[in-house]
Protein backbone atom coordinates (compact mmCIF):
# COMPACT_ATOMS: atom_id res chain seq x y z
CA UNK A 1 0.00 0.00 0.00
CA UNK A 2 2.96 2.33 0.58
CA UNK A 3 3.98 1.98 -3.26
CA UNK A 4 0.09 3.62 -3.86
CA UNK A 5 0.59 6.87 -3.28
CA UNK A 6 4.78 6.95 -3.38
CA UNK A 7 5.71 10.03 -5.69
CA UNK A 8 9.11 11.41 -6.66
CA UNK A 9 9.70 15.00 -6.00
CA UNK A 10 12.12 15.57 -9.01
CA UNK A 11 12.18 18.16 -11.59
CA UNK A 12 10.56 15.98 -13.86
CA UNK A 13 7.57 15.58 -12.21
CA UNK A 14 7.40 19.62 -12.11
CA UNK A 15 8.36 19.78 -15.42
CA UNK A 16 5.26 16.59 -16.06
CA UNK A 17 2.40 18.97 -14.56
CA UNK A 18 2.16 22.10 -16.84
CA UNK A 19 3.03 19.88 -19.54
CA UNK A 20 -0.33 18.09 -18.56
CA UNK A 21 -2.17 21.07 -17.72
CA UNK A 22 -1.20 22.00 -21.84
CA UNK A 23 -2.88 18.75 -22.77
CA UNK A 24 -6.21 19.71 -20.95
CA UNK A 25 -6.53 22.89 -22.96
CA UNK A 26 -5.66 21.03 -26.08
CA UNK A 27 -7.94 18.21 -25.85
CA UNK A 28 -11.08 21.22 -24.62
CA UNK A 29 -9.62 23.24 -27.75
CA UNK A 30 -9.86 20.54 -30.25
CA UNK A 31 -13.09 19.02 -28.99
CA UNK A 32 -14.82 22.76 -29.96
CA UNK A 33 -12.68 22.62 -32.60
CA UNK A 34 -14.28 19.44 -34.24
CA UNK A 35 -17.33 20.33 -32.62
CA UNK A 36 -17.97 17.07 -30.45
CA UNK A 37 -20.73 17.03 -27.53
CA UNK A 38 -18.05 15.94 -24.88
CA UNK A 39 -15.66 17.83 -23.22
CA UNK A 40 -12.40 15.80 -23.56
CA UNK A 41 -10.34 18.36 -20.90
CA UNK A 42 -8.86 15.63 -18.86
CA UNK A 43 -6.74 13.70 -20.80
CA UNK A 44 -3.18 15.35 -19.58
CA UNK A 45 -4.34 14.95 -16.19
CA UNK A 46 -5.43 11.05 -16.83
CA UNK A 47 -1.70 11.61 -17.84
CA UNK A 48 -0.39 13.31 -15.07
CA UNK A 49 -1.74 10.13 -12.88
CA UNK A 50 -0.77 7.70 -14.97
CA UNK A 51 2.81 8.73 -15.16
CA UNK A 52 3.70 10.32 -11.85
CA UNK A 53 1.28 8.37 -9.47
CA UNK A 54 -2.36 9.38 -8.00
CA UNK A 55 -0.38 12.59 -5.63
CA UNK A 56 0.56 14.23 -9.27
CA UNK A 57 -2.15 13.20 -10.87
CA UNK A 58 -4.26 14.87 -8.21
CA UNK A 59 -1.94 17.96 -8.42
CA UNK A 60 -2.23 18.31 -11.73
CA UNK A 61 -6.20 18.33 -11.85
CA UNK A 62 -6.62 21.12 -9.06
CA UNK A 63 -3.66 23.20 -10.82
CA UNK A 64 -5.26 22.77 -14.07
CA UNK A 65 -9.14 24.13 -13.02
CA UNK A 66 -7.28 26.75 -10.46
CA UNK A 67 -4.88 28.12 -12.91
CA UNK A 68 -7.50 28.60 -15.91
CA UNK A 69 -10.36 29.96 -13.19
CA UNK A 70 -7.41 32.97 -11.60
CA UNK A 71 -5.90 34.00 -15.14
CA UNK A 72 -8.48 33.37 -18.05
CA UNK A 73 -11.83 34.49 -15.69
CA UNK A 74 -13.75 31.15 -16.23
CA UNK A 75 -14.75 31.38 -12.34
CA UNK A 76 -17.04 28.08 -14.05
CA UNK A 77 -14.35 25.96 -13.79
CA UNK A 78 -12.67 26.74 -10.31
CA UNK A 79 -15.66 25.10 -9.11
CA UNK A 80 -14.58 21.28 -10.31
CA UNK A 81 -10.95 22.03 -9.17
CA UNK A 82 -12.10 18.99 -6.46
CA UNK A 83 -13.21 16.98 -9.32
CA UNK A 84 -10.62 17.33 -11.38
CA UNK A 85 -8.48 16.57 -8.57
CA UNK A 86 -10.25 13.26 -8.27
CA UNK A 87 -10.09 11.85 -11.44
CA UNK A 88 -6.44 12.93 -11.30
CA UNK A 89 -6.03 10.69 -8.11
CA UNK A 90 -8.59 8.03 -9.44
CA UNK A 91 -6.46 7.66 -12.53
CA UNK A 92 -3.24 7.35 -10.51
CA UNK A 93 -4.33 4.72 -8.00
CA UNK A 94 -5.85 2.51 -10.76
CA UNK A 95 -2.50 2.64 -12.52
CA UNK A 96 -0.57 2.06 -9.32
CA UNK A 97 -2.86 -1.23 -8.94
CA UNK A 98 -1.59 -2.40 -12.74
CA UNK A 99 -4.61 -1.56 -14.46
CA UNK A 100 -3.52 0.50 -17.37
CA UNK A 101 -1.57 -1.88 -19.11
CA UNK A 102 -4.57 -3.69 -21.25
CA UNK A 103 -7.58 -2.43 -22.63
CA UNK A 104 -10.26 -4.15 -20.86
CA UNK A 105 -7.89 -2.36 -17.29
CA UNK A 106 -8.25 0.43 -19.20
CA UNK A 107 -12.00 0.60 -19.46
CA UNK A 108 -12.37 -0.69 -15.55
CA UNK A 109 -9.87 2.58 -14.83
CA UNK A 110 -12.48 4.43 -17.27
CA UNK A 111 -15.58 3.42 -14.95
CA UNK A 112 -13.67 4.10 -11.80
CA UNK A 113 -12.55 7.98 -12.97
CA UNK A 114 -15.88 8.78 -14.56
CA UNK A 115 -18.30 7.57 -11.23
CA UNK A 116 -15.51 9.32 -9.14
CA UNK A 117 -16.22 12.57 -11.20
CA UNK A 118 -19.70 12.12 -11.20
CA UNK A 119 -20.13 11.53 -7.02
CA UNK A 120 -17.96 14.52 -6.60
CA UNK A 121 -19.01 16.96 -9.26
CA UNK A 122 -22.85 16.00 -8.14
CA UNK A 123 -23.07 18.13 -5.26
CA UNK A 124 -21.40 20.99 -6.70
CA UNK A 125 -23.62 21.39 -9.38
CA UNK A 126 -26.59 21.41 -6.91
CA UNK A 127 -25.02 24.02 -4.28
CA UNK A 128 -23.83 26.33 -7.39
CA UNK A 129 -26.28 25.84 -10.14
CA UNK A 130 -29.41 24.17 -8.72
CA UNK A 131 -28.28 21.08 -10.38
CA UNK A 132 -27.27 21.24 -14.42
CA UNK A 133 -23.73 20.91 -15.72
CA UNK A 134 -24.21 23.05 -18.54
CA UNK A 135 -23.83 20.37 -21.42
CA UNK A 136 -26.79 20.22 -23.50
CA UNK A 137 -27.53 16.34 -23.46
CA UNK A 138 -26.99 16.26 -19.64
CA UNK A 139 -28.77 19.05 -19.13
CA UNK A 140 -31.97 17.96 -21.17
CA UNK A 141 -32.56 14.41 -19.35
CA UNK A 142 -32.18 16.81 -15.79
CA UNK A 143 -35.28 18.71 -17.69
CA UNK A 144 -37.26 15.40 -18.18
CA UNK A 145 -36.13 14.08 -14.65
CA UNK A 146 -37.63 17.22 -12.85
CA UNK A 147 -40.50 17.56 -15.23
CA UNK A 148 -41.14 13.93 -14.43
CA UNK A 149 -41.00 14.52 -10.60
CA UNK A 150 -37.62 13.08 -9.65
CA UNK A 151 -35.65 14.73 -6.15
CA UNK A 152 -33.13 17.21 -7.84
CA UNK A 153 -30.06 14.75 -6.58
CA UNK A 154 -31.27 12.28 -8.66
CA UNK A 155 -31.61 14.35 -11.35
CA UNK A 156 -28.44 15.76 -11.28
CA UNK A 157 -26.65 12.72 -10.94
CA UNK A 158 -28.17 11.42 -14.23
CA UNK A 159 -27.20 14.35 -15.74
CA UNK A 160 -23.49 14.15 -14.86
CA UNK A 161 -23.61 10.05 -15.32
CA UNK A 162 -24.90 10.85 -19.02
CA UNK A 163 -22.11 13.38 -19.82
CA UNK A 164 -19.01 12.04 -17.50
CA UNK A 165 -18.74 8.45 -18.03
CA UNK A 166 -19.03 8.61 -21.85
CA UNK A 167 -16.61 11.35 -21.82
CA UNK A 168 -14.22 9.56 -19.41
CA UNK A 169 -14.59 6.46 -21.57
CA UNK A 170 -13.03 8.16 -24.77
CA UNK A 171 -10.54 9.77 -22.25
CA UNK A 172 -9.39 6.73 -21.18
CA UNK A 173 -9.32 5.15 -24.48
CA UNK A 174 -6.99 8.08 -26.19
CA UNK A 175 -4.86 7.74 -23.00
CA UNK A 176 -4.36 4.57 -23.14
CA UNK A 177 -3.33 4.85 -26.84
CA UNK A 178 -0.88 7.58 -25.93
CA UNK A 179 0.64 6.03 -22.79
CA UNK A 180 1.21 2.71 -24.96
CA UNK A 181 3.20 4.57 -27.74
CA UNK A 182 5.81 6.64 -25.02
CA UNK A 183 9.27 5.96 -25.37
CA UNK A 184 10.58 3.60 -22.45
CA UNK A 185 13.44 6.51 -22.02
CA UNK A 186 10.58 8.62 -21.12
CA UNK A 187 8.66 6.69 -18.89
CA UNK A 188 11.75 5.33 -16.72
CA UNK A 189 11.46 8.98 -15.41
CA UNK A 190 8.60 8.63 -13.56
CA UNK A 191 8.90 4.64 -12.69
CA UNK A 192 9.08 4.30 -8.47
CA UNK A 193 10.53 0.52 -8.58
CA UNK A 194 14.20 1.80 -9.90
CA UNK A 195 17.32 1.62 -8.40
CA UNK A 196 20.54 3.07 -8.99
CA UNK A 197 23.19 0.23 -9.06
CA UNK A 198 27.08 1.26 -9.11
CA UNK A 199 29.07 -0.65 -10.87
CA UNK A 200 32.25 -1.19 -8.90
CA UNK B 1 2.68 34.18 -30.19
CA UNK B 2 -0.92 34.54 -28.28
CA UNK B 3 -0.76 34.20 -24.26
CA UNK B 4 -3.92 32.98 -22.66
CA UNK B 5 -4.02 35.17 -20.02
CA UNK B 6 -6.16 37.88 -20.28
CA UNK B 7 -4.46 40.64 -18.78
CA UNK B 8 -4.35 43.75 -20.08
CA UNK B 9 -1.29 46.31 -20.09
CA UNK B 10 -2.18 49.33 -19.02
CA UNK B 11 -1.50 51.99 -15.43
CA UNK B 12 -4.81 51.71 -13.75
CA UNK B 13 -5.70 52.09 -10.03
CA UNK B 14 -6.68 48.28 -10.34
CA UNK B 15 -3.20 47.21 -12.05
CA UNK B 16 -1.36 48.91 -9.30
CA UNK B 17 -3.03 47.46 -6.51
CA UNK B 18 -1.33 44.55 -4.93
CA UNK B 19 -2.94 40.98 -6.18
CA UNK B 20 -3.82 40.12 -2.38
CA UNK B 21 -6.26 43.07 -2.21
CA UNK B 22 -8.08 41.56 -5.42
CA UNK B 23 -7.79 38.27 -4.11
CA UNK B 24 -9.52 39.80 -0.75
CA UNK B 25 -12.36 41.37 -3.20
CA UNK B 26 -13.03 38.37 -4.50
CA UNK B 27 -13.61 36.31 -1.02
CA UNK B 28 -15.44 39.19 -0.11
CA UNK B 29 -17.44 40.01 -3.20
CA UNK B 30 -18.35 36.06 -3.28
CA UNK B 31 -19.10 36.09 0.62
CA UNK B 32 -21.10 39.26 1.07
CA UNK B 33 -24.25 37.80 -0.56
CA UNK B 34 -23.93 34.49 0.82
CA UNK B 35 -23.30 35.60 4.50
CA UNK B 36 -26.66 38.54 4.59
CA UNK B 37 -28.55 36.97 1.98
CA UNK B 38 -31.24 38.61 -0.01
CA UNK B 39 -31.33 39.60 -3.21
CA UNK B 40 -30.18 43.51 -2.34
CA UNK B 41 -27.07 42.28 -1.47
CA UNK B 42 -25.66 40.62 -5.01
CA UNK B 43 -26.97 44.29 -6.52
CA UNK B 44 -24.32 45.94 -4.11
CA UNK B 45 -21.51 43.44 -4.90
CA UNK B 46 -22.13 43.13 -8.64
CA UNK B 47 -22.51 47.41 -8.26
CA UNK B 48 -19.49 47.43 -6.55
CA UNK B 49 -17.74 44.96 -9.22
CA UNK B 50 -18.82 47.42 -12.30
CA UNK B 51 -17.12 50.69 -10.39
CA UNK B 52 -13.91 48.57 -9.64
CA UNK B 53 -14.37 47.79 -13.66
CA UNK B 54 -14.92 50.71 -14.59
CA UNK B 55 -12.37 52.50 -12.79
CA UNK B 56 -9.97 49.83 -13.65
CA UNK B 57 -10.76 50.88 -17.43
CA UNK B 58 -11.35 47.14 -18.64
CA UNK B 59 -15.52 47.69 -18.99
CA UNK B 60 -15.35 46.00 -22.99
CA UNK B 61 -12.86 43.17 -21.84
CA UNK B 62 -16.19 41.76 -19.58
CA UNK B 63 -18.16 41.74 -21.94
CA UNK B 64 -16.72 38.34 -23.88
CA UNK B 65 -16.74 36.61 -20.47
CA UNK B 66 -20.30 37.87 -19.60
CA UNK B 67 -21.45 36.36 -22.98
CA UNK B 68 -19.80 33.02 -22.31
CA UNK B 69 -21.81 32.58 -19.08
CA UNK B 70 -25.08 33.41 -20.69
CA UNK B 71 -25.84 30.30 -21.92
CA UNK B 72 -25.84 28.57 -18.45
CA UNK B 73 -27.67 31.14 -17.00
CA UNK B 74 -29.97 30.35 -19.88
CA UNK B 75 -30.48 26.92 -19.27
CA UNK B 76 -30.46 27.18 -15.79
CA UNK B 77 -33.50 29.87 -16.60
CA UNK B 78 -35.44 27.79 -18.58
CA UNK B 79 -34.87 24.33 -17.00
CA UNK B 80 -36.14 25.90 -13.05
CA UNK B 81 -38.52 27.91 -14.81
CA UNK B 82 -40.67 25.68 -16.25
CA UNK B 83 -40.15 22.47 -13.95
CA UNK B 84 -38.68 23.21 -10.71
CA UNK B 85 -40.67 20.95 -8.09
CA UNK B 86 -41.91 23.98 -5.51
CA UNK B 87 -43.55 25.47 -9.00
CA UNK B 88 -47.13 26.78 -8.04
CA UNK B 89 -47.49 30.21 -8.74
CA UNK B 90 -47.84 30.47 -12.62
CA UNK B 91 -46.11 34.15 -13.65
CA UNK B 92 -46.49 34.20 -17.29
CA UNK B 93 -46.94 31.86 -20.29
CA UNK B 94 -44.82 31.69 -23.66
CA UNK B 95 -46.71 29.85 -26.04
CA UNK B 96 -47.20 25.79 -24.96
CA UNK B 97 -44.24 26.71 -21.99
CA UNK B 98 -45.13 27.61 -18.45
CA UNK B 99 -42.84 29.79 -16.29
CA UNK B 100 -43.86 29.87 -12.54
CA UNK B 101 -42.48 32.23 -10.25
CA UNK B 102 -40.72 29.99 -7.69
CA UNK B 103 -38.29 28.48 -10.10
CA UNK B 104 -38.06 31.96 -11.28
CA UNK B 105 -36.49 33.34 -8.24
CA UNK B 106 -34.35 30.61 -7.47
CA UNK B 107 -32.92 30.93 -10.92
CA UNK B 108 -32.75 34.43 -10.66
CA UNK B 109 -30.60 33.84 -7.49
CA UNK B 110 -28.47 31.61 -9.07
CA UNK B 111 -27.58 33.76 -12.11
CA UNK B 112 -26.93 36.31 -9.85
CA UNK B 113 -24.50 34.54 -8.02
CA UNK B 114 -22.37 33.29 -11.06
CA UNK B 115 -22.59 36.42 -12.29
CA UNK B 116 -21.21 38.39 -8.90
CA UNK B 117 -18.62 35.23 -9.13
CA UNK B 118 -17.28 36.39 -12.85
CA UNK B 119 -16.98 39.92 -12.05
CA UNK B 120 -15.40 39.62 -9.07
CA UNK B 121 -12.95 37.17 -11.06
CA UNK B 122 -12.59 39.98 -13.60
CA UNK B 123 -11.64 42.00 -11.88
CA UNK B 124 -8.02 40.38 -10.35
CA UNK B 125 -7.91 38.54 -14.16
CA UNK B 126 -8.03 41.20 -16.26
CA UNK B 127 -5.53 43.48 -14.23
CA UNK B 128 -2.69 40.90 -12.60
CA UNK B 129 0.10 39.72 -14.56
CA UNK B 130 0.20 35.70 -14.01
CA UNK B 131 3.79 36.36 -13.28
CA UNK B 132 3.00 38.69 -11.00
CA UNK B 133 0.65 36.59 -8.78
CA UNK B 134 2.96 34.02 -8.77
CA UNK B 135 5.97 36.24 -8.04
CA UNK B 136 3.43 37.76 -4.58
CA UNK B 137 2.62 34.44 -3.48
CA UNK B 138 6.27 33.21 -3.73
CA UNK B 139 7.21 36.13 -1.46
CA UNK B 140 4.37 35.19 0.64
CA UNK B 141 6.07 31.90 1.17
CA UNK B 142 4.04 29.37 -1.60
CA UNK B 143 7.13 27.50 -2.65
CA UNK B 144 8.70 28.45 -6.03
CA UNK B 145 8.40 24.67 -7.10
CA UNK B 146 4.99 25.38 -7.73
CA UNK B 147 5.64 28.81 -8.46
CA UNK B 148 7.51 27.63 -11.61
CA UNK B 149 4.78 25.10 -12.30
CA UNK B 150 2.08 27.70 -12.86
CA UNK B 151 4.84 30.03 -14.72
CA UNK B 152 5.54 27.05 -17.13
CA UNK B 153 1.77 26.48 -17.78
CA UNK B 154 1.85 30.23 -19.75
CA UNK B 155 4.92 29.25 -22.32
CA UNK B 156 3.89 25.80 -22.84
CA UNK B 157 0.44 26.10 -23.99
CA UNK B 158 1.33 28.68 -26.87
CA UNK B 159 4.32 27.02 -27.53
CA UNK B 160 1.40 23.76 -28.11
CA UNK B 161 -1.20 25.82 -29.78
CA UNK B 162 1.87 26.13 -32.35
CA UNK B 163 2.55 22.46 -32.48
CA UNK B 164 -1.22 21.88 -33.04
CA UNK B 165 -1.70 24.11 -35.76
CA UNK B 166 1.46 22.86 -37.56
CA UNK B 167 0.21 19.36 -37.34
CA UNK B 168 -3.70 20.23 -38.35
CA UNK B 169 -2.48 21.91 -41.09
CA UNK B 170 0.30 18.53 -42.00
CA UNK B 171 -2.59 16.32 -41.56
CA UNK B 172 -4.90 17.86 -43.55
CA UNK B 173 -2.06 18.38 -46.51
CA UNK B 174 -1.87 14.66 -46.37
CA UNK B 175 -5.68 14.53 -47.01
CA UNK B 176 -7.58 13.98 -43.37
CA UNK B 177 -10.89 15.23 -43.20
CA UNK B 178 -11.44 18.04 -40.02
CA UNK B 179 -14.93 18.91 -41.54
CA UNK B 180 -18.49 16.90 -42.22
CA UNK B 181 -20.40 14.43 -40.09
CA UNK B 182 -19.77 13.77 -36.49
CA UNK B 183 -17.85 10.47 -37.31
CA UNK B 184 -15.54 12.07 -39.42
CA UNK B 185 -14.95 14.76 -36.68
CA UNK B 186 -14.21 12.18 -34.29
CA UNK B 187 -12.01 10.06 -35.94
CA UNK B 188 -10.13 13.11 -37.02
CA UNK B 189 -9.51 13.45 -33.32
CA UNK B 190 -6.87 10.89 -32.43
CA UNK B 191 -4.41 11.66 -35.59
CA UNK B 192 -4.51 14.97 -34.32
CA UNK B 193 -4.16 15.01 -30.71
CA UNK B 194 -1.84 12.14 -30.16
CA UNK B 195 1.33 13.58 -31.76
CA UNK B 196 1.13 16.88 -30.11
CA UNK B 197 0.56 15.29 -26.82
CA UNK B 198 3.65 12.88 -27.80
CA UNK B 199 5.49 15.46 -28.83
CA UNK B 200 5.20 17.93 -25.45
CA UNK B 201 5.76 14.68 -23.11
CA UNK B 202 9.01 13.91 -25.10
CA UNK B 203 10.22 17.60 -24.78
CA UNK B 204 9.51 17.36 -20.59
CA UNK B 205 12.56 15.10 -20.86
CA UNK B 206 14.75 17.78 -22.03
CA UNK B 207 13.11 20.53 -19.83
CA UNK B 208 13.72 18.74 -16.83
CA UNK B 209 17.15 17.83 -17.53
CA UNK B 210 17.68 21.81 -18.38
CA UNK B 211 15.90 22.70 -15.03
CA UNK B 212 17.79 20.49 -12.93
CA UNK B 213 21.38 21.48 -14.53
CA UNK B 214 20.47 25.21 -13.61
CA UNK B 215 19.74 24.02 -10.09
CA UNK B 216 16.07 23.44 -9.51
CA UNK B 217 16.30 20.78 -6.91
CA UNK B 218 18.55 23.36 -4.58
CA UNK B 219 17.22 24.26 -1.38
CA UNK B 220 18.95 27.36 -1.33
CA UNK B 221 16.86 30.33 -0.42
CA UNK B 222 15.45 32.47 -3.21
CA UNK B 223 15.57 36.15 -3.78
CA UNK B 224 13.42 37.94 -5.44
CA UNK B 225 14.09 41.17 -7.87
CA UNK B 226 11.08 43.43 -6.92
CA UNK B 227 10.41 43.92 -3.42
CA UNK B 228 7.00 43.96 -3.04
CA UNK B 229 4.63 44.41 0.03
CA UNK B 230 0.92 46.11 1.01
CA UNK B 231 1.64 49.49 0.23
CA UNK B 232 -1.00 52.48 2.17
CA UNK B 233 -3.77 52.12 -0.91
CA UNK B 234 -3.94 48.08 -0.34
CA UNK B 235 -4.50 48.61 3.38
CA UNK B 236 -6.98 51.15 2.97
CA UNK B 237 -8.87 48.70 0.17
CA UNK B 238 -9.08 45.93 2.54
CA UNK B 239 -9.81 47.49 5.48
CA UNK B 240 -13.04 49.16 3.43
CA UNK B 241 -13.82 45.69 2.26
CA UNK B 242 -13.32 44.24 5.93
CA UNK B 243 -15.48 46.41 6.88
CA UNK B 244 -18.52 45.55 4.35
CA UNK B 245 -17.94 41.84 5.56
CA UNK B 246 -18.49 42.74 9.39
CA UNK B 247 -21.53 44.71 8.18
CA UNK B 248 -23.31 41.68 5.80
CA UNK B 249 -22.64 39.73 9.26
CA UNK B 250 -24.24 42.00 11.03
CA UNK B 251 -26.48 42.49 8.86
CA UNK B 252 -27.43 38.86 9.38
CA UNK B 253 -27.36 38.41 12.56
CA UNK B 254 -29.95 41.03 13.33
CA UNK B 255 -32.22 39.36 10.72
CA UNK B 256 -32.27 35.88 12.99
CA UNK B 257 -32.74 38.32 15.95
Amino acid sequence: MKQLFKTKWNAACFVLIPACIGINYLGKLFASVLKLPLWLDSIGTCIGGILGGPVIGGICGAANNLIFGFTTGDSITLVYALTSLGIGAAAGIMARLGHMKSLPGALLTACVTGLTAVVISTPLNIIFWGGTTGNIWGDAVFAWSQASGLPVFLGSFLDEVVVDVPDKFITLLIVFAIVKGLPRKLTSLYDIDDEVVSLD
Amino acid sequence: MKSISLYVDQDTFLTRLHSFSKLFYIAAAIAIPLIGGGFHLYVLSLLLSFCLIAAGKIGKRILPLIAFSFTIILTVFLIHGLFNQKNEQILFTLGPLIFYREGLLYALKIGLNILNMLLAFAVLVLTTRPAVLVDDLEQAGFSPRFGYMICSVFQIIPQMMGTMNTILDAQRSRGMETEGNILVRARAFLPLISPVVNSSLINTRERAIALEVRGFDSKEKKTFLQDRKLRGADKRFIAFMAALLFASLIWRIRVWL
